[in-house]
């Protein structure tokens, strides 16, 4: 069930109105445009930015204008400011300019022309009639952001310190503290990856009532065709589950993804206790007594906010974000190589340094080109020399990757994102000054970052190398995998004449392990599970359970033991210390179901 | 059972031993290092082990200068190459230092490799071959022969988009580029035989072996591999015995290398003045992981670092400028006139992209001061 209409939608925007006529200021946040035209919305760095923002991403072609109709109580001169920023600052023409039309006449200044998220001025506006159409036109296609809209009848540039900035929105917005809406549910999952995906068709079999909380329209993280990773792995005990949801699709980044697409958006909406809020995304988790009491989560266009209830939580989020709200511990880069015994002599330093360090795996950026029947331009753009140097590419895979020790992937992430958008514009604009690539044409660009690795919530087993390598078996083995450890690392940490957004892999091969049920739930947060790539392990730990089938099995890993907690009323680690062999058994019958 | 594969490299096996009995001629046709095989005056067989099939065992010596310092591994490989039942004999000299990384090999004229369709190895094909061999992480490794040869039959889609092999675009293109067309069996074999268990026992009798002056001869070799090893078993107090070298290792090395170093550099050596200048000078030519660290490690070296560092913000990232600020304001004391001066003339530069957050550093800061 979505709980989002475009009926809704709009009535939510009027009601915005209202409350912002009152003043002679009127805030217009961009992704609440009614009509998006090209423009897309990019919820990805709220946490670092504020707020989802619209993004023209058109892969080098101006997209559509954007329109929203907003209505003025007082007629008159006002002042406008955009949010936006210059995304390559630089010695040459920003790469994502745009400019604001007020009924239909463009405002004098260009934007997207200053370093870092900040207020640029627009110009001024003579308002004359109640219903003002404001337009954003997009000048270049290369990924011009618009944050919000300002308009005041007073010169006074909005605050653009972030706390400040913050406490002024909701000012603007009058805003309460707390979500007004309050659901309940048996089990709130946040993060609509392979994961998220299996934990809540796991539980909903079983009877629970489930919130699935997912920040994108569609459902499957990095296998959904916005990503296109393909799902690797095995499906362990949850062959049926897991073939609801996973992918056919090959090579990384193929079209085919949208068949995969269909197949998993169908399956887990044909669940009537799933409910599922697309385009929703958790920002808050609160705990007491290390117990999570409530996930709160905002539409990503409309801004309307629910507070999501229930006994228990399930964190694939990838980033581990309602465990670190709820104060969850957790960890994040690379031990060091004695803290759990993960050396590996024949590669040193690149698999377990002996001093802990943030050279984690990097986030991956897919592309595709098509080649047409005739020539296609491109344009110049020296903005993307400095990260492409002469690199000449048609098409990227897996090891179009990126990761620096002074980029954290989770805050840096647009940084990140941005900077393999540079490496792609770039390397394809070097491919086409060859004679060979003059008919060809970027097909599809990714504007979503596709992360390997971030934080990893810490449970009572912290899964690490040696699981594997002496091929561990535990009494709650609920997650197997046989798929080598795949570890990457960037090619120009050996190289420093590298391209810096190539990696490399380097693999430990190995027969069947297990993963432990105790690397499923929160170590300190009560009411905890987690599942996905912010699962309870160490850096190398990682390396191997991170492809999505294997995630996948963590969520319907989770998805029953969260049937247990019901039953008996106990937390996630109640069920390894007392209900661990119905447990396994539940997990057992259903490997029987998916035999035919 | 013999099967007729197996009798057929036995039988080449007995016919080219007879063939190859001769003292072998170790010049090698590519070498990545100095002059070591031409210093090479003893030779002694230190191991023998199986190759890819193990019918047949290869023989690993130690070479040596004059001196009876040890200098390289050398084999000479005659080994089956063999495909759909046809099996061909391959044979080179191959050389790996005393890492066991590979570094060169060299073959016999009158027996030159040969490809499936018989025909002979050229000179372009002998070079990717080396290429090849100096790759340790080949995507050879990790597959199977059959895997490589085989098209994997793929599903497809009833809509059809197009048929996709089972190996990805990518996979396909990297074994093409990586291995001597119609050379693949060759490639293969060689390879594995090369980076396989060999490696293991040459690094085991390495540190059988290991001593104080093979220690040095490492530090104060130009070759990078060596330097990383001697760097690892060196301890930490003895830096300051080596402090010249191992600069112009910092200076010359990998960024990984790099890395190791300034993690494992003892405090009180890096904080001396004359080790921290020279380390922060090269700052401009640093790549930008270890610029990243020499800015995080500012506070563990000498005062002077913070005013060598000023010098260089138009180059800095976001974030290291971030955090060269946020140390500065952590520390006001360090900011003397001329990390002043540096700040306030990079802070109005219109070409540092960043320059706007040492604005805005400097506002607070004098706002501060005024105080």
């Amino acid at each position: 069930m979505i709980h989002i209409n475009t009926t809704l939608l709009f009535v939510l925007c009027l009601s915005f109105f209202n409350r912002a006529v009152a003043q002679k200021q009127i805030l217009i946040e961009a992704e609440s445009f009614i009509d998006k035209g090209g423009w897309v919305i990019d919820p990805q760095f709220v946490e670092q930015m504020g707020s989802p923002y619209l993004m023209a991403h058109g892969m080098g072609i101006p997209v559509a204008d954007a329109v929203t109709e907003v209505k003025f109580n007082h007629r008159g001169t006002y002042h406008i400011w955009v949010r936006t920023k210059n995304w390559v600052p630089g010695d040459w023409e920003a790469p994502g300019r745009f400019k604001i039309a007020v009924n239909g006449k463009q405002l004098k200044h260009i934007l997207g022309q200053q370093p870092g998220w900040g207020w640029e001025y627009a110009g001024t506006t003579d308002i004359k009639s109640k219903k003002v159409e404001v337009k954003l036109v997009d000048l270049t296609g290369f990924n011009g952001r618009c944050d919000a809209i300002y308009f005041s009848q007073s010169k006074q540039e909005p605050p653009a310190a972030a706390e400040q900035l913050t406490k002024w929105r909701k000012d603007k917005l009058s805003e309460t503290t707390a979500p007004e809406k309050e659901q309940t549910y048996d089990l709130v999952i946040t993060g609509g990856g392979l994961a998220g995906c299996a934990a809540a068709i796991a539980a909903a079999e079983q009877g629970l009532s489930v919130a699935l909380i997912h920040d994108r329209p569609v459902l499957g993280g990095n296998a959904s065709s916005e990503i296109r990773v393909h799902t690797l792995g095995i499906y362990g005990k949850y062959e049926r589950i897991l073939k609801m949801i996973d992918t056919e699709h090959y090579p990384n980044g193929s079209p085919e993804a949208k068949y995969d697409q269909e197949k998993r958006d169908r399956n887990v909406k044909s669940f009537e206790n799933i409910s599922l809020f697309l385009n929703w995304r958790a920002y808050d988790a609160v705990a007491k007594n290390n117990t999570i009491q409530y996930v709160d989560a905002r539409h990503t266009a409309s801004g309307e906010r629910i507070r999501f209830k229930a006994p228990r939580f399930v964190d694939s989020t990838g980033d581990g974000w309602i465990g670190y709200w709820a104060g969850a511990e957790f960890s994040y880069g690379r031990e060091s190589a004695g803290t759990y015994g993960e050396s590996w002599e024949e590669w040193g330093e690149l698999w377990s340094p002996e001093e802990p360090d943030d050279f984690v795996m990097g986030s991956s950026v897919l592309w595709q080109t098509e080649k047409t029947a005739e020539e296609q331009p491109f344009p110049e753009i020296p903005w993307a020399q400095e990260i492409a140097g002469d690199h000449k590419a048609i098409a990227g895979e897996w090891y179009w990757e990126f990761s620096r020790n002074d980029l954290h992937q989770i805050h840096d992430a647009e940084e990140i994102r941005d900077h393999m958008l540079r490496a792609i514009y770039g390397s394809f604009a070097n491919a086409k000054k060859l004679k060979e690539n003059k008919n060809h044409q970027l097909q599809w660009v990714s504007y979503l970052v596709g992360k390997r690795e971030s934080r990893r919530l810490v449970g009572d087993h912290i899964f690490t190398f040696k699981d594997v390598s002496e091929l561990r078996k535990f009494p709650d083995s609920v997650v197997m995998e046989t798929r080598a450890i795949d570890v990457h690392f960037q090619r120009n940490l050996q190289d420093g004449s590298i391209p810096d957004f190539l990696s490399e892999a380097i693999f430990y091969r190995t027969e069947k392990y297990y993963i432990p049920y105790r690397s499923l739930y929160s170590k300190n947060i009560k009411n905890l599970f987690m599942a996905g790539r912010n699962f309870s392990c160490s850096h190398i730990g990682l390396g191997g359970p991170r492809v999505m089938r294997t995630t996948g099995q963590m969520g319907a890993a989770v998805g029953l033991a969260a049937a247990i907690c019901k039953k008996y009323n106990i937390n996630p680690r109640e069920v390894y210390t007392h209900h661990l062999k119905e447990y396994m058994t539940l997990i057992e019958s259903q490997q029987l179901e998916s035999q035919p | 059972m013999i099967t007729g594969t197996r009798l057929q490299v036995l039988a080449i096996l007995f016919f080219t031993g007879l063939q190859f009995n001769e003292k072998p001629d170790r010049g090698p046709l590519f070498f990545t290092m100095g002059d070591e095989w031409r210093q090479a005056v003893k030779d002694i067989e230190i191991f023998a082990f199986e190759g890819v099939d193990t019918l047949v065992r290869h023989h690993v010596s130690l070479l040596s200068n004059k001196n009876g310092n040890p200098l390289l591994f050398f084999s000479d490989l005659k080994t089956p190459v063999c495909a759909d039942g046809e099996c061909k004999l391959a044979n080179i000299k191959v050389y790996w230092n005393l890492l066991g990384n590979y570094v060169g090999y060299g073959i016999y004229p009158a027996y030159p490799l040969t490809k499936y369709d018989h025909d002979v190895f050229d000179g372009s094909d002998y070079a990717r071959l080396h290429q090849l061999f100096m790759d340790n992480n080949s995507i050879l490794k990790r597959r199977k022969i059959s895997e490589l040869v085989d098209r994997v039959p793929s599903k497809t889609y009833k809509q059809g988009l197009g048929k996709v092999d089972g190996m990805s675009g990518a996979t396909k293109k990297e074994i093409k580029e990586s291995v001597v067309d119609g050379g693949l069996y060759s490639c293969y074999t060689l390879w594995h035989i090369i980076h396989g268990e060999v490696k293991e026992k040459m690094k085991a009798y390495l540190k059988s072996i290991y001593s104080d002056s093979l220690n040095r001869y490492f530090l104060y070799s130009n070759y990078e591999d060596y330097r990383a090893y001697a760097l690892k078993q060196l301890d930490k107090s003895a830096f300051v015995n080596h402090l010249d070298q191992i600069i112009l290792i910092f200076r010359q090395s990998s960024p990984l290398l790099r890395t190791y170093f300034l993690k494992k550099i003892p405090e009180p050596v890096f904080q001396d003045q004359i080790v921290t200048q020279q380390i922060y000078r090269t700052f401009s030519t640093l790549d930008v992981n270890t610029k990243t660290q020499l800015i995080k490690k500012v506070g563990s070296a000498h005062p002077t670092a913070v005013e060598i560092l000023s010098e260089h913000l138009p180059i800095m990232t976001k974030n290291q400028l971030k955090f060269y600020l946020s140390f500065l304001n952590e520390n006001p004391r360090y900011l003397n006139p001329a990390v002043e001066s540096n700040l306030s003339e990079t802070g109005g530069s219109k070409k540092y992209a960043h320059a706007y957050l040492i604005r805005q550093f400097l506002k607070t800061f004098w706002q501060h001061r005024q105080r």
